[in-house]
Formats: C-alpha cells, structure tokens, sequence
C-alpha cells in the first residue's frame, strides 16, 4: 500500500552471511508494515558478508524507523539510508520478445540504441540485456512493448555511493 | 577437556552464572537432562507442567532477580510451547535463555518425528536466534546468546541444539568469547546539557517512568533526579515500584487505567520526561490527544523507540541510571512549590476508589489494601492479565523494584502462576503471590502441581467474579451488555480443584473473612490457593475509552 507522499529511499545493508539472515530482514518488513519494493543480496569482497540493497516506499519517518530496527539485528552491521543523487544505480534487465522475419530489424535497432546486448537469438525469439536505471529500463521496455514480450527478469536497484 | 554437548552447556551455565533452570524432557533432549543429573548439585531443574509454565517461570525468575531466565524443552511441540513465554519475555524486554533441543543434524528439514523449524517461528519474538550445527560452535554460541539477552535492550535469545550436537564430544576449556554486539551508547554533551536547560525552565515539570528505570537499575537515581527538579512522578504498568509509591510525589499510573491526578497534571504541565519507557498505545491512548502542548524529552536505550509512537523534542539516547546520574550532577535544586501543591491537592481530591456494591460486600480494593498492609508493602506481587491485574498495580503499594510482576506488552493471560513459580524460586526469603482472576487461573491452573511437587510457597490469589471481567467491562460499555462467551462456567470447584494437587486452599466470601483467610494463608509455608468470591460488576477506573485523550480518564460508569 503506497500513499500519496511515499518516496523511494535506497538501503544499502552490510550483513554478516548468516544462515536465515535475508529471512530476518524480509520477516522484520512484513511484520513492521514496511514496503519492500526491490532486493538484491550478494555477497561481498569479504565472504563473511553479504550486501544487500532493498528499496523502501514509505516517508522520511517510516525510513529512519526502518533504519533504526534493521540495525538492531545482531547479523546485520551496517545500514546506510543512500541518497539516489550521490550514488549510482543500477538495475538490470533480461527480456525475452517474440521475433519474426518482419521486426528482426527493429528489434535489433532498439537493442543498438541503448547499447543493450543480444544473448541468444533462436527461431522465433531472442533475449536482451540491459543494464541501467530505473528510467532507461523502463522506456527500453516500453519500445519492445508493441514487439510481444514473451519474459521479463528484473533485477532490483543496485547502489553504490559515488 | 574433552565433553559432551550436553555437559559443555551445563559449563557454560555455570560459567554464566546460573542457578536454577525450568523445562520440561523429552527425546531431543535426553542428553541435556543426563547431563542435568549429573550436574544436579550446581544445577537446579524444576520440571513444569507443561512448557509455556517453563518459559513464564524463567521470565519470572528473569524479573525478580534481574538475571537472565533459562528454560528448556525439547523439540517441536516443547519447543511451540514455550512461544507465548518467549514472546511475553519480548514484549517486555526480559533477558532470557531459551535452549530447546531439535532432532539430529541428519533428519533436519525432512519432517522428522517431533521436528519444528523453531528458530524459523521464534524469529519475530526473539532478540536474536541460533541453531547450532557443529559442536565447536556450541560453547561461544551459548556464551554469545547470554550477552545479545543481557545488553542494551534486554530480550529473549533461543539457541536450538540438534540432539546428535549434545551426544559429540568436543573440547571445553573456560573463556570470556570476544563478542561485543552493544556499546552502550551516551548522549552528547551538548543534548545533555539542552535537556538541563530545559529542565532548569521548566515551572511544572512531569516526570514518566518506565520498565527501562528497572531494567537499569535506575531507582535511586530516579528518586534523587525527581527530589532536584522538585517534579511528580507516574509511571507505566512496567514501572510499578521503580520509584516509591509511598511517597508523596507518586502520582500513580498513567494511562487508560491511570490516575485522575496524573491525567491532570500531564495536562498541565509544561515539559515531560519520560524515563526508559516506549510511549506504548496503553499509556498514549490517542497519540494526537497526548502531550500535545509541552516539550518532551525521552530517555531511552533503544534509539528505534524514539519517534515511534509519539515524536519527541529530545532524545537522550543511553542506559537510563548513567544518564540520569550525569543529570542530576549537572542540574541545580529547583523549587516548585506551586505546582507540587497543586499536584498533593488533586491526590486528596481523587484518590483511587472502589465502593462496595452492596452493603458488606468484599472489594476488590479491600482485599489488596489488606494483603499490602499484612505483606508490609514488601511481598513480590505477581499477576495474570485483566481487571485483577490492574486492581493489584492500582491498590498494592510497591516500594521497591522488581515486586511487582506483570505481562504488560503482551497481556498473556495464563503467565502469572508460572512467573510466581520462577519468582518464588530466586526469593526463598519474600512471600510471592500471584493475584490472579478466575479466568486467567483456569488457562494454566496446571503449575500448581508444580508449586505442590516442589512444594514452592506461592499465595494464588484468584478474585473469581465468574466472568472474564475485563472483557466484560468493554461489552457493558459498548457492546450493549451483549456478554457474548464472558460468563464463565461455575461449575469448577477452585477448593477441590486445589486439594487434588495437593495444595490447600481457602475461600473469602464475606468482608470478615479477608483479614484472618489472608493471615492464615500468609504464614502457611506451602502453596496455598485463595477462592476469594467478588461481584462481577466491579470496573476497573478511571478508564480511558478506546480513542480518547489520556488526559480525559471516566472516573464511574
């Protein structure tokens, strides 16, 4: 349930790579009533930890609220809140759209314009590969919209503070 | 030196500092009760009658003492059962240990006989959990458990021990595991001194107390911070006996079944501090209606209470006796004459009531006012959940911390007999008694074996009114006294139903019983049952109805 004044907030979680912790993390959001709008957990240069990204719909309140019980968790080390202007974010995107001898081009055409790449091409279909923001993700699946996407796998927001 | 699982956890028991534990045998835990016979003169084991009353009785045990409660069970429904015990334990931030064993490492996860995936369920309800695969880990493990449920905030830790983890051998040798998850964090200098600035401006000054003042040991300090900035104090359900109730400046409780003359003064006052306490919707009661006019500054030591329920001005963010003693280092002796006559006027003017019903009727009040004036206000009270409950924290007078014994975060019904049990253990020398109503005592009626076969001094109190009077108050209000399920069957006989277990009981049913009954049953040093038979329609008051303004409380119905 989103209102009228949720923003996206970015959490950008440092996590011991315990055994049941992205359960710990899901399980505090659902019962605190928290939104979880995308997550994305792998681990990190260390292989004790884990990172796990998660965007939040809520207000400044429901963030720092969200912060503040997340960092209670005793496997979790460190909770940044990012600011989406001081960090780049990434998402990516695999799409799978149904191809014929007539739209080969076009879809081709679009995949060049965003300098997305072309993984598996077979009879009557093909898989791209995006990576991007939010927007760009958005609009290039806008383009293929008219093209009949057979699949589409969505990454959630990576960030990393510039 | 090379143990077993189940001898390594008695060590590290030991090394904690534990005395006595709760539990219940079972399959997965065969080893840790082979090792608990072996270790029965440094361990003592009371056997409940069923789990929930193990948890409680470690949660009592927890309270009274202020040391971390362990209880036992085995696995799967051992270990369901202690749930309601682990939960109630959380909701009030009571340090506790759960063990329970679970079944071989090579049968989890594929539904095996008596197998739960319990740190799975206990997740929500626990500071942390483990299951501990791998004998190395299990030392550090149980060492680590102890400190996550003693520090900062204190709460229950479960550590699910797979039965083959108790079997293997491993070695042991006694060390301090390096594991610091809490710094106790201090405020800044700069927000403390802002809080004595506001303190110093305040003319009427409201002081709120919680279950943090007790957790920290706060008492003393409490008491001489209220003394120097001449202020009145209430407290929460969980503060009962964190400041002397006998004093002048204890206002009583605050919240929907708080006093009239805290309602009035948090109304007047012109700054509030609230002491180790979470602002809980029992004490807000409309979060848009309370403390809307004055300045609040919060002591807490959980940095998640602040802003949570309610938003606040200040937030002193540390261990409340640490906090307290910097303050009252640093703030000068104010006077407030005024208004603390203003506050002694309103304590004359309305003081707690309960008339009798009809002419020579036994009252609730009565009873309790009895028992606090037989006791010397220095018995440790327990209770179950409901009318009976806030009869006992509105007419017991609590002198000191840790008499006063309550499931105030969860209400769990059911707990009372069990944490007089725990309580009633770790205080050989205080008379414990468990105020009970008819219906909380029918859920868990059970430990009264225990008390029997142990033969624990525990006083139940049941005030037996035949109705599950709480709800009853709520369906009188406003539910057109449409009594749906609250009238109870009076066909259990409490006397016979004790005399079976082999406890004593006694029976008030008029006023000219209450003093001699309560005497008798006082000096008896066995457990003992009270069938004290009141009127159904005693209310609790004041009241604050659902969606109403603390500061407006119904003084009669």
């Amino acid at each position: 349930m989103s209102r009228y004044n949720d923003k996206e907030y970015i959490l950008s979680v440092l996590a011991k790579n315990k055994p049941g912790v992205l359960l710990r993390i899901a399980g505090l959001f659902s019962r605190r009533c928290y939104n979880i709008l995308s997550i994305v957990a792998a681990q990190t240069e260390n292989m004790e930890y884990s990172r796990i990204l998660i965007v939040v719909s809520g207000d400044d309140r429901i963030v720092r609220q969200v912060d503040k019980q997340l960092s209670k968790l005793i496997d979790i080390e460190n909770v940044t809140v990012l600011n989406k202007e001081e960090a780049v974010v990434r998402e990516h995107l695999l799409l799978k759209v149904e191809r014929n001898m007539e739209n080969n081009e076009k879809l081709v055409q679009i995949a060049d314009v965003f300098h997305a790449n072309i993984l598996n091409v077979e009879k009557d279909s093909m898989i791209v590969e995006l990576t991007g923001d939010a927007t760009t993700i958005n609009s290039f699946i806008e383009l293929y919209n008219p093209y009949n996407i057979i699949k589409i796998l969505r990454t959630g927001s990576m960030a990393m503070v510039k | 030196m090379k143990l077993t699982g189940a001898q390594i956890i008695m060590e590290c028991l030991i090394e904690q500092g534990v005395d006595t534990v709760f539990g219940y045998p079972g399959g997965a835990v065969l080893n840790i009760y082979d090792a608990l016979f072996e270790y029965k003169n440094r361990i003592k084991h009371i056997r409940t009658a069923h789990e929930q009353g193990a948890a409680h009785a470690a949660d009592g045990y927890a309270r009274s003492t202020g040391k971390t409660g362990v209880c036992i069970a085995t696995s799967g429904p051992g270990a369901t059962n202690l749930v309601t015990g682990i939960a109630t334990a959380y909701m009030d931030s009571v340090p506790m240990v759960a063990i329970t064993g679970n079944v071989s490492c090579d049968l989890l996860g594929l539904d095996s006989f008596q197998e739960v995936d319990i740190t799975g369920i206990t997740m929500p309800v626990t500071k942390h959990n483990f299951l501990v695969r791998n004998i190395e880990d299990l030392a550090d493990t149980l060492r680590k458990a102890f400190i996550i449920a003693s520090s900062g905030r204190k709460g229950p830790v479960l550590v699910d021990i797979p039965k083959d983890v108790t079997a293997q051998k491993f070695e042991y040798e006694i060390k301090n595991v390096d594991f610091h998850i809490y710094k106790t964090p201090f405020p800044k200098a700069e927000r403390l001194e802002k809080a004595v600035k506001m303190l110093r401006d305040s003319e009427k000054p409201f002081i709120y107390t919680g279950g943090g003042v007790i957790a920290a040991e706060a008492s003393e300090e409490l008491k001489e911070f209220a003394e120097l900035l001449d202020a009145p104090v209430s407290s929460s359900l969980m503060c009962q006996g964190g400041y002397d109730q006998k004093e002048a400046r204890y206002m009583g409780m605050l919240g929907m079944h708080g006093t009239k003359t805290a309602a009035l003064a948090i109304k007047n006052c012109d700054l509030l501090i609230a002491v180790g306490t979470r602002f809980s919707d029992r004490v807000l009661c409309n979060a848009n209606l309370f403390a809307q006019h004055c300045p609040i500054i919060q002591i807490d030591i959980d940095t998640a209470e602040f802003n949570k329920n309610i938003d606040v001005d200040l937030k002193l963010k540390g261990n409340a006796k640490e906090i307290l003693t910097h303050i009252n280092e640093l703030l000068p002796q104010r006077q407030h004459k005024q208004w603390m006559e203003q506050i002694f006027e309103w304590k004359d003017f309305y003081p707690l009531e309960q008339d009798c019903l009809s002419e020579d009727e036994v009252t609730p009040k009565e009873v309790i006012e009895t028992l606090d004036r037989l006791t010397k206000s220095n018995a440790v009270i327990v209770t179950e959940v409901g009318q009976h409950q806030m009869w006992a924290a509105q007419f017991y007078n609590y002198r000191s911390p840790r008499h006063f014994i309550t499931s105030g975060g969860l209400g769990t019904m059911g707990f009372g007999l069990g944490a007089a049990i725990g309580a009633q253990t770790a205080n050989l020398d205080k008379k414990v008694i468990n105020i009970a109503g008819d219906g909380s005592f029918h859920m868990n009626c059970n430990e009264l074996s225990t008390a029997a076969n142990y033969n624990i001094p525990v006083v139940e109190l049941i005030f037996n009114n035949s109705v599950l009077g709480m709800v009853h108050q709520w369906q009188k209000l406003f539910y057109q006294n449409r009594f749906s399920e609250t009238n109870l069957d009076k066909t259990t006989n409490f006397e016979m139903l004790a005399n079976a277990f082999g406890v004593k009981a006694f029976t008030i049913t008029k006023r000219e019983d209450i003093e001699p009954v309560l005497k008798e049953a006082l000096e008896l040093n066995e457990p003992v049952v009270i069938n004290c038979l009141i009127n159904p329609d005693y209310n609790v008051l004041p009241m604050v109805p659902a969606g109403g303004s603390v500061e407006a409380p119904i003084l009669e119905i």
